[in-house]
């Protein structure tokens, strides 16, 4: 099938053949080596396929729309609001559990660990306390990094970059499965309590993701179980806008921050977007929220008092000293480039890691044994800086959780213990609200230093665990030290509350480490329940974006294209008017007939070196060498559900009583159709023919070879689309674009660069 | 306007010269500053009754005042005071409760609580009821607040138990000596000390276990404050509290942690295989312009 392509393009070159002198042909020009390259950036993964958006109008959907008349779609109306609220109420029900489990581990290890050190603290022998410390860290991790990598690797990470491409229209394998719900609940539990430098925020919105795609559908084909509802739903379309509802929920669970959710949604994957799903994404949201609530405040004990929104809660800031003033603009934005600036270096250094691990790091025992070291190392990080700082806080009228001695007068506490010594997200509320002078600057300087490097050697490991809580206690350390010595230049004067730098500071770190506008300001705004802080929240995340993008991309995106995902921008890029249809696509494209032969259908499905999806249907002419006309575009699924229940020409003939196919019968086999090998067909039925013009899509999109990679990308990116047939004036087939075809372009530091294909 | 007036005038009256008289003396000089200030006397403005309730309760708060502000430093607010405190609740009380007799529309309640805008009375009992509070005094009485629990007697008792050992031991040295010499004192008084300690750990995980249900995690101020001077004189002034400190196998411990990862990925760059992958080449008509970009790539 390669050949016609590459005697072309050789033909252009040079007139030597392939076989004979391949040397010849490596020095003139890299890329046309066929053979094995270590990974990079620049490469598109034959793994990834799309989701089939567009709908597929053939006759069995139009008999079907016929038969639904207008009362049973309102029930389907009703069906989308009932699945909404049950996506909210189990997004939060998930948060509550992870939230309470983890506050019980870690308060148990905390508790242990800190009876530890008191005890040998008297007596010494402080490096069994070390030890202790760091093989309870280690070993939890263990187990956590030992699911993840082991049962199901997609669970690794936050999750936002794989549901970023699953809204995007990118198949993630894996992505939504509940096995991979469990792994990403029990991983991140494992992780935080395991003092990993990471967050379970992040995490969440996958959680919500995977939720509201199980729920959608009505059924789970990991536990075989399939309760028989919500059939209509069982199509790639209902599914996304269920997941966009199911992150949106999911970070409104996380942060308490219904609209921020909503936002996320929009700002993430927003392809498709109409009023009424907005309003169905933000009821999901609220209800999630509620449902946390509602629950955690029976867990405290005051039931019905509804009052302690989401995973991390920041406190209120509403005091008098928290107010800003006009001078303090300019600050603020200051602060936004320094974060732009620290959370660039943030992601060169991961950008680089990321990479070695990718090379080096690919066998899972290897991942586990790399999460061990982290969390022992993160330990020995955080034992020694107590064991080193002599910055002593009178225990007296503080809520220090787990208050360490150590080294300290009787009735004193250890200052950096408050930061090491504590889930990361207390530590973040403890910086943003601990009075003034609680912490001394060099504690402040040390931690940050410590940190930043922790989160990003932690960020990439093979456990489930988010980036948003580390970035925010980073910046908010160097937020909280920003405002010290702020009012130590003005002799404390107005701006004396260190707190209200904090935030700005983690506003900062975080908008410069993951680039996320809109949603990140209302997000941060939400969780801090106060909206005056809207307008320097936004400058500083504005500028820290500004800043970063100058540097680098932001870290989602950064490992989007590490993973070699074809994720398709908002845009085409700018430089790329000059291209056309004709050079962005793939030919010869492999077409069936109207009428097929079985054998030759079998035969196509079959063949491993091109797994195509998507089938052109031409005209059935009897003469074979002329390409004829385009009449409609049949899917890979449609073709192994009809040679499953043998729809052939002759069959049809012969048993009149045979049940008609109908959308259902494809619908059951979503979203796991077998593969043809699965598929058995005897050598007479390849003899048999098959019809496909009922189940084609009779009107695909098409464009002609003229159109502009811009225009291509415009009509693929708003209609998301999977396949687009190329055709001549003639309507005859001459190419396909799909969206490897697309995303390859990409503009890059020296103009317009095409990304290679790769099996990975 | 003349109910304004009394109490306006009450307040200086009883802060500025406190009067150890009877309550009802008090109440009859209030009369006559009210003639004094050139109004008549006979108005029905407070009922006598009422004169001499609002009297006791100023009486009572000036007591209470002056009990606070004397154990302010060391504190020992919750001991001496809870009396004066428990006696004013009474006051107020009886106050609130009250109903004057020679009409139903009037009653006490009404005539000083509630009839300006400053409302003094109630002021001053919110402060006292704030301040009890914040001491978290309650923590440290007994159920009905008649007199000290159980608990904080034992641990008042120990403490002077141990002040006195520091008091004697300290007898045979002059207070010239160096900070560091005071080793008689770490011997003999760390048994008594550790105990202390030990009661005032033991105290405060009780009283946050019960604290899940009800108020704060704070001990009574008393108890606190009193630990916290004795935890200051031992580690700080005597310098008894020196903690074993093995800095050396805490480093050889830690550097050997942290070697662990250089080896870790020195090794799996050394000998693990490189991951590759392998290029596949794309079906495509190769035109001008698209050469002139990929050519421009790599030259």
């Amino acid at each position: 099938q390669l050949t016609p392509s590459s005697f072309l393009r050789i033909g252009q070159l040079s007139n030597v053949d392939l076989n004979e002198d391949i040397h010849e042909l490596e020095t003139e020009l890299p890329r046309q080596r066929p053979n094995e390259i270590p990974h990079n950036e620049k490469l598109l993964s034959l793994k990834y396929e799309s989701l089939d958006y567009d709908n597929s109008e053939n006759q069995l959907f139009l008999e079907e729309e016929r038969r639904i008349n207008h009362a049973a779609f309102r029930t389907v109306e009703i069906k989308r609001w009932v699945i909404c609220a049950m996506i909210g109420i189990l997004t939060g029900l998930v948060a509550c559990f992870i939230d309470i489990v983890v506050e019980n581990l870690a308060g148990l290890k905390y508790r242990v660990v800190k009876d530890n050190i008191d005890k040998f603290t008297t007596k010494g022998g402080l490096s069994f306390s070390l030890l202790l410390w760091a093989t309870l860290n280690a070993s939890v991790v263990m187990v956590g990094s030992v699911i993840v990598a082991f049962i199901e690797p997609v669970a690794a990470g936050s999750g936002i970059p794989q549901i970023k491409c699953y809204l995007n229209g990118v198949k993630i394998p894996h992505v939504v499965r509940l096995k991979t719900l469990v792994i990403k609940v029990c991983g991140v539990i494992l992780s935080v309590v395991g003092g990993l430098a990471v967050g379970k925020e992040g995490p969440m919105i996958h959680s919500g993701a995977v939720i509201a795609a199980g729920i959608s559908q009505g059924r789970s084909t990991s536990l075989k179980r399939d309760f028989k509802i919500f059939e209509y739903f069982r199509r790639d379309t209902e599914k996304r806008d269920f997941v966009s509802a199911g992150a949106a929920a999911g970070v409104s669970a996380a942060f308490g921050a219904p609209v921020g959710g909503v936002l996320f949604s929009l700002e993430e994957g927003a392809s498709f977007w109409n009023q009424f799903l907005t309003w169905r994404i933000f009821f999901a949201s609220m209800i999630s929220t509620f449902t946390l609530n509602s629950v955690l405040s029976v867990y405290h004990g005051n039931a019905w008092d509804l009052s302690s929104p989401g995973l991390i809660n920041f406190g209120r800031f509403d005091s008098e000293k928290m107010g800003y003033t006009i001078q303090e603009i300019p600050i603020f934005i200051f602060m936004g480039v320094v974060g732009g600036i620290l959370g660039a270096l943030f992601n060169a250094l991961n950008y680089w890691l990321t990479m070695f691990r990718i090379r080096y790091i690919h066998r899972p025992c290897l991942q586990v044994v790399e999460a061990m070291l982290v969390a022992a190392v993160t330990a020995t990080v955080g034992f020694v800086m107590i064991y080193c700082s002599r910055d002593c806080q009178p225990i007296q009228g503080s809520s220090v959780a787990y208050p360490l001695q150590l080294f300290c007068a009787d009735g004193e506490y250890n200052s950096m213990a408050t930061a090491f010594f504590n889930t990361p997200e207390k530590s973040v509320v403890n910086l943003f609200h601990d009075p003034p002078g609680s912490y001394n600057p060099m504690t402040l300087g040390m931690f940050t230093l410590m940190y930043f490097f922790l989160a990003c050697w932690t960020y990439g490991l093979t456990v489930s665990a988010g980036v948003f809580i580390p970035s925010l206690l980073i910046g908010a350390a160097w937020g909280r030290l920003f405002g010290i010595s702020l009012s130590y230049l003005t002799k404390g004067s107005i701006w004396a509350d260190p707190g209200k730098y904090a935030l700005m500071g983690a506003a900062a770190q975080l908008g410069g480490i993951v680039r996320m506008t809109l949603s990140l300001t209302v997000i941060m705004m939400e969780a801090t329940g106060n909206v005056t802080y809207g307008f320097p929240i936004m400058l500083v995340l504005m500028t820290a974006k500004i800043v970063g993008d100058y540097f680098v991309e932001g870290l989602y995106d950064m490992h989007i294209q590490l993973q070699s995902v074809p994720f398709l921008h908002w845009e085409a890029p700018v430089t790329s008017h000059s291209l056309t249809a004709r050079e962005v696509m793939s030919t010869p494209v492999t077409c069936l007939r109207r009428i097929e032969r079985v054998g030759t259908v079998v035969d196509i499905l079959s063949d491993t070196s091109s797994n195509h999806n998507g089938f052109p249907v031409v005209e059935s002419n009897p003469d074979t060498t002329q390409v004829a006309g385009l009449r409609g575009l049949i899917l890979r699924s449609q073709l192994i559900v009809l040679l499953k229940h043998k729809v052939f020409v002759e069959r049809a003939n012969l048993s009149l009583v045979q049940r008609r196919l109908k959308l259902k019968d494809f619908r059951d086999a979503y979203p796991r159709f077998p593969p043809i090998q699965s598929i058995h067909v005897s050598q007479d039925e390849r003899e048999c023919m098959i019809d496909l013009s009922e189940f084609m899509n009779p009107s695909p999109y098409t464009v002609p070879q003229e159109a502009s990679l811009p225009r291509v990308f415009k009509l693929f990116r708003a209609l998301g689309l999977r396949h687009l047939v190329v055709v001549d004036n003639r309507n005859e087939v001459v190419g396909m674009v799909t969206r490897k075809d697309l995303a390859r372009y990409r503009l890059g530091k020296e103009g317009l660069e095409e990304l290679s294909l790769a099996q990975t | 306007l003349l109910p304004v007036l009394a109490l306006a005038l009450l307040g200086p009256a009883a802060a500025a010269e406190p009067r150890w008289a009877p309550a009802l003396e008090l109440a009859e000089g209030l009369a006559e500053e009210l003639w004094g200030a050139g109004l008549p006397g006979d108005l029905p403005e407070l009922e006598p009754e009422c004169r001499s309730l609002l009297a006791a309760f100023a009486e009572g708060s000036a007591a209470l005042t002056g009990c606070l502000g004397r154990r302010a430093r060391p504190v020992r607010l919750c001991q001496g005071c809870h009396g004066h405190y428990r006696r004013l609740l009474a006051q107020y009380g009886s106050i609130a409760r009250a109903v004057g007799n020679s009409s139903e529309s009037h009653n006490c309640a009404k005539s000083i609580l509630t009839s300006d805008r400053l409302q003094i009375v109630v002021t001053l009992s919110e402060f006292f009821n704030e301040t009890w509070e914040a001491a978290n005094c309650a923590n440290c009485l007994k159920n009905n607040s008649e007199g000290l629990s159980n608990s904080t007697e034992e641990f008042l008792d120990l403490f002077n138990k141990s002040l006195t050992c520091f008091e004697q031991n300290l007898q045979g040295e002059t207070i010239y000596l160096t900070p560091n010499n005071y080793t008689e004192v770490c011997k003999n008084c760390n048994e008594t000390y550790t105990k202390l300690n030990d009661l005032y750990n033991n105290l405060q995980r009780m009283n946050r276990q019960g604290g899940e249900s009800g108020h704060s995690a704070h001990l009574c101020i008393d108890v606190e404050d009193a630990m916290n001077i004795t935890r200051k004189l031992w580690s700080k002034t005597f310098n008894c509290s020196v903690p074993c400190s093995d800095t050396v196998p805490v480093i050889a411990v830690s550097s050997f942690i942290l070697f662990l990862p250089i080896v870790f990925y020195l090794s799996s760059f050394l000998h693990s295989k490189q991951k590759k992958r392998i290029l596949i080449l794309p079906k495509r008509i190769q035109s001008n312009a698209s050469l002139v970009n990929i050519q421009e790539k790599y030259s």
